[in-house]
């Protein structure tokens, strides 16, 4: 399985994480990397496994086999408090105020206290959170107590990132300012992992995605890794009838309606389809002879099914 | 705007001087032990209750002790030849019961000197009837004045009655007296035991209670909100543990110092002050057990605030615990003799039970120390278990789990 451009350190690696629940199997075997640098989409449907994957990278779960290395080496507790986490379902304590219990945290980071406090002034400022920031927690609304629940995974100068849905709850607007954020932290060189069922985005965003379903890692690459997966289809639109290009060797032909065929190669032939255009200019006229890209959702239906 | 360092709009830049390189880690516990004291000094309802209490405490201490040093005067009444005698009566009394004094106004008759006390301008009538002294009131004879005064007339009777027999009032009582005496202490000093050991066992009792329930609560707020998930990929759960417990014990402990202490200065203010120096070395001995048991008690509280996953389950982790609580409370008035000798030694019973055999003196010097040893290993076995069951359960949210669960549940 492809595990990402060359030359590139591997700073998160999970290898073979297994937990199983009573008969449940809820992680099976699962391992895939988290590159330096790079934004890791973890996409699956619900009870797929990736908070529990998450949680065991976390060191929140104990692991019925397999491991976590974190640049080769096997993840320290040192390496996790360094590491900023947000759970999937999110808390903060609702009587305390904001920066009170922000500093709280950054202290349990090994912050002190000032710097976590210049650092949760900053992020509540981007925000436009910050002259709330001695209001308690329970008087926001539910979109900024996102936004704090972000800042406490941010603000630590995290060397790494994993998040759990950090998108769910959010507006469009906080969407994109929520991905600047995650954009500065990968560029400058940290690696992010965050799970999303909002597969647009992840499209968006990721420079590198795995796919998890029913416990299984079942497709791990870049998107266009993942587009390349299969055979690649093209549509052909022609001047004329197509119902020709069925008889071409090494095309296999999905779907001719009239003028237009949709098309797959299949491999065996080499140049199979330069062969084929050629031969439909020399039968008149090419509208459109184009491969087709398949949205995200297309790829995920096809891996997970 | 690629590192957050180099944000432009950040207002707020860190404090130049004294700024600690960041990573510089201080011991875990100790962050959460501040923030477990800060969060509650800073709450409203703590501080009020706090306050009210030690305004209770200091408003009864005040009021006994003006109460017990309140004089009162009293507007006597006499006419013709009783004044005289109300007169001795008036310069006698005073030395009877010092907190009584007596004015005596003259009436020109009975009959006026009976309408003074009907009219509520005096408070008694000093008569004779046939050969008693007699108090009339408009209502009721003050307690205090009837005491003194019949003691007044008592003494200056027997001794005019002795002169005119030629005899003295001392030829008269000699040997009639009886002198009561106890071979062990004091029996006022031994009372005042009792009750001191009774106000600081209560003061266990809800001290144990309400930081306990506090502890369980902030135990089930963190799970509740999920923000235990965080906290503990940035510090082992045993050191969550040890924070939490020794926030809510040096609370709970400050509070029971500023109580006790409030009430030992007001105690010096009234009578029993010389007894405070008998039960002082009690009190020492009570702070240190109170000090254990509460410890073994927190780590019990911090895993019923564990096996829960709201606060409504709350109530049913905590049962055995409130059960234990009232147990031992029983025990203060219920356990006499051997029981209370022998659980005395039993933790966490020993915690209560122990300092009020100190105060009422019936332990020796050796047996508050191997109770405090047994509470201390059971302090040990309890921390123990408590951080097996509390790190096994924490991250369980689904509904309220029971000890054998948590106990055998995977990490």
């Amino acid at each position: 399985m492809p595990h990402g451009p060359p030359n590139v350190v591997v700073m998160i690696e999970i290898q073979g994480l297994t937990r199983r629940f009573g008969d449940l199997t809820a992680v099976d075997d699962v391992s895939f990397a988290v590159h330096d640098g790079h934004m890791t989409g973890f996409v699956g449907g619900n009870g797929a496994g990736k908070t529990t994957t998450m949680r065991m990278t976390m060191g929140l779960l104990g692991v019925d086999a397999g491991r976590v290395l974190w640049n080769g080496a096997p993840i320290t507790a040192a390496n996790r408090q360094r590491t900023g986490y947000m759970p999937e379902e999110r808390g903060l304590y609702p009587k305390q105020k904001i920066v009170d219990q922000l500093v709280y945290l950054g202290e349990l980071s090994g912050m002190s206290a000032s710097d976590a406090k210049a650092a949760i002034m900053d992020h509540l400022e981007r925000f436009g959170l910050a002259d709330r920031a001695n209001d308690r927690v329970e008087k926001l609304s539910l979109g900024n107590q996102q936004r704090v629940q972000i800042i406490a995974a941010l603000m630590t100068r995290p060397e790494a990132l994993i998040l759990d849905e950090p998108f769910s709850g959010l507006d469009p607007t906080a969407v994109d300012s929520m991905a600047d954020l995650l954009r500065e932290h990968t560029s400058r060189g940290i690696p992010v992992l965050f799970s999303s069922h909002q597969l647009d985005l992840v499209e968006r965003l990721c420079d590198h995605l795995v796919v998890l379903a029913k416990g299984r890692v079942v497709a791990d690459g870049t998107v266009a890794q993942l587009r390349n997966r299969g055979p690649q289809r093209y549509r052909l639109v022609l001047g004329s009838d197509a119902g020709w290009v069925r008889d071409v060797p090494g095309v296999h032909t999905v779907d001719v309606d009239g003028a237009t065929a949709v098309l797959e190669l299949t491999g065996e032939t080499p140049g199979a389809d330069q062969i084929l255009l050629r031969d439909a200019l020399s039968r008149g006229e090419v509208k459109e002879f184009a491969r087709i890209i398949a949205p995200l959702s297309e790829i995920y239906r096809e891996v997970t099914a | 705007m690629s590192t957050i360092e180099q944000n432009p709009v950040r207002t707020t830049p860190a404090p130049t001087g004294g700024r600690a390189p960041s990573g510089a880690m201080r011991t875990a516990w100790a962050i959460v032990a501040k923030r477990e004291i800060l969060a509650k000094i800073f709450d409203k309802s703590f501080l009020v209750g706090t306050v009210l209490t030690v305004a209770v405490i200091a408003g009864f201490m005040v009021v006994s002790a003006f109460m017990e040093d309140r004089t009162k005067t009293y507007d006597l009444v006499a006419s013709g030849a009783d004044v005289s005698f109300a007169r001795t009566l008036a310069s006698e009394v005073t030395a009877v019961d010092d907190k009584v004094i007596v004015d005596v106004r003259s009436a020109d008759s009975a009959q006026a000197a009976r309408a003074l006390v009907l009219d509520d301008d005096a408070d008694v009538w000093l008569h004779k009837v046939g050969d008693d002294w007699t108090l009339t009131a408009a209502t009721e004879v003050p307690d205090g004045l009837q005491a003194a005064a019949s003691t007044v007339v008592r003494q200056s009777t027997i001794a005019t009655n002795a002169q005119s027999a030629g005899t003295s009032v001392a030829a008269i009582e000699k040997g009639a007296t009886l002198k009561a005496s106890i071979l062990k202490g004091n029996a006022d000093k031994q009372g005042f035991a009792k009750v001191m050991g009774f106000v600081l066992a209560f003061l266990f009792y809800m001290a144990s209670l309400t930081f306990g329930m506090q502890l369980a609560g902030s135990v089930v707020e963190e799970k509740a909100s999920r923000i235990v998930e965080i906290i503990a990929t940035k510090i082992p759960v045993r050191q969550l543990l040890i924070g939490k417990i020794l926030g809510n014990t040096a609370l709970a402990v400050g509070q029971m110092v500023v109580y006790t202490g409030i009430g030992l200065i007001g105690l010096s203010f009234t009578q029993y002050k010389s007894y405070l120096p008998s039960v002082s070395a009690g009190i020492v001995w009570f702070l240190v057990f109170f000090l254990l048991g509460f410890l073994v008690i927190a780590c019990a509280w911090a895993v019923a605030g564990a096996l829960a996953s709201r606060t409504e389950d709350l109530q049913q982790t905590a049962m055995p615990l409130t059960m234990l609580m009232m147990a031992m409370w029983f025990a203060v008035f219920l356990a006499k003799g051997a029981v209370l000798t022998v659980l005395s030694f039993v933790p966490p019973f020993s915690a209560i039970l122990m300092p009020i055999r100190i105060l009422d003196g019936s332990a020796a010097w050796w047996e508050p120390v191997v109770a405090l040893l047994l509470l201390i290993a059971l302090a040990g076995v309890i921390v123990r278990g408590a951080e097996r069951l509390y790190r096994r359960s924490l991250l369980q949210t689904s509904g309220k789990l029971s000890i054998k669960q948590a106990w055998s549940a995977p990490e």
